[in-house]
């Protein structure tokens, strides 16, 4: 995978965090992870299609992902949720299409064209995401809320 | 000297989601995350513009577009969403009523995608993340466009 391609993702991870949440982000090392499935219990994902295909992974605990969500919820003086609902999810997966439409819209800049699908949420309970056979380079990131593994897989169309 | 509340006509005037006194602009706000609908709406209610319809997909916009018309002042269109996207919707929407008022509000900033929508009818463009200033800013501008 083209290292170009994770660059605008950090930083829009970054941007996009901070404005929405508030909270200073801190960037662990980037790894590279033969297996691209998630492991932390929910994962919100975007995919990409056009010039590349792949996908972001938005990897965190339950308890981590409903902090978020929580907190973004807070920043919009709605309702808190006690478990992640319907609500709950539709504020992850929004935050994983933010990101993403950042990131892309960076890399459109840097002439690489593709665009993005409409997010989608797995949890434990229904862990079933494919793996498009192609290594993936994870992003850590440490907010106040937990861990947030970013995860992107992108291949060149063949 | 007189207080504020001495003057609620004038307060009320104020408020940028009304036409006239007591008229609201009427919107509808189709977005596939029922957070950001919910955002826009707070966002907009308390400017006392009147939510009158939302819908998760671009074909559903375009549907309830046609169900409230001419019932309706003022659409936000999301872009990314299943089945059918909101440039489409743009499209449909504009075909129906050339003179709808739709406004795109998407995570997606890319210049030509911007300029797409513009050239199709759109009245302007807010790149998520959203805040209530940029929000109601680019809305007040796309009515009185
Ligand atoms: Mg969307």
């Amino acid at each position: 995978m083209r290292v170009e391609y994770i660059n605008p993702f950090v930083e829009s991870a970054y941007s996009v965090i901070q404005e929405v949440l508030n909270v200073e982000v801190k960037r662990g090392e980037l790894y590279l992870k033969s297996s691209s499935i998630p492991v932390l219990g929910v994962a919100a994902i975007v995919g990409l299609a056009g010039d590349v295909e792949g996908r972001v992974l938005f990897d965190m605990t339950r308890e981590s992902a409903l902090k978020v969500a929580n907190d973004m919820l807070k920043s919009m003086d709605m309702d808190q949720i006690d478990s992640l609902n319907d609500m709950g999810r539709a504020t992850i997966t929004e935050l994983a299409n933010m990101i993403t439409g950042q990131a892309v819209t960076k890399l459109h800049n840097l002439g690489f064209k593709f665009d993005l699908t409409p997010p989608a949420i797995f949890t434990g309970d229904n862990m079933e995401v494919s793996d498009p056979g192609v290594e993936a380079l994870i992003v850590p990131m440490e907010i106040p809320q937990g861990k947030i593994e970013i995860n992107v897989a992108i291949r060149e169309r063949t | 000297m007189k207080a504020k509340q001495d003057f609620p006509a004038i307060n009320e005037r104020e408020q940028i989601g009304l036409k006239a006194p007591g008229e609201p602009y009427r919107v509808l706000i189709v977005d596939d995350s029922m957070f950001v609908t919910k955002q826009i709406s707070q966002i907009l209610s308390s400017e006392g513009f009147e939510v009158v319809g939302t819908a998760a997909d671009g074909g559903e916009g375009v549907e309830k577009y046609k169900e409230l018309f001419p019932n309706v002042d003022l659409v936000t269109m999301d872009i990314t969403m299943p089945t059918m996207d909101g440039v489409t919707a743009l499209e449909k929407i504009i075909e129906f009523d050339k003179n709808a008022c739709v406004v795109m509000i998407s995570a997606l900033g890319k210049q030509d995608l911007v300029k797409k929508s513009l050239i199709m009818g759109a009245k302007n463009y807010i790149v998520k993340p959203l805040d209530r200033k940029k929000v109601l800013e680019r809305i007040v501008m796309s009515l009185s466009a």
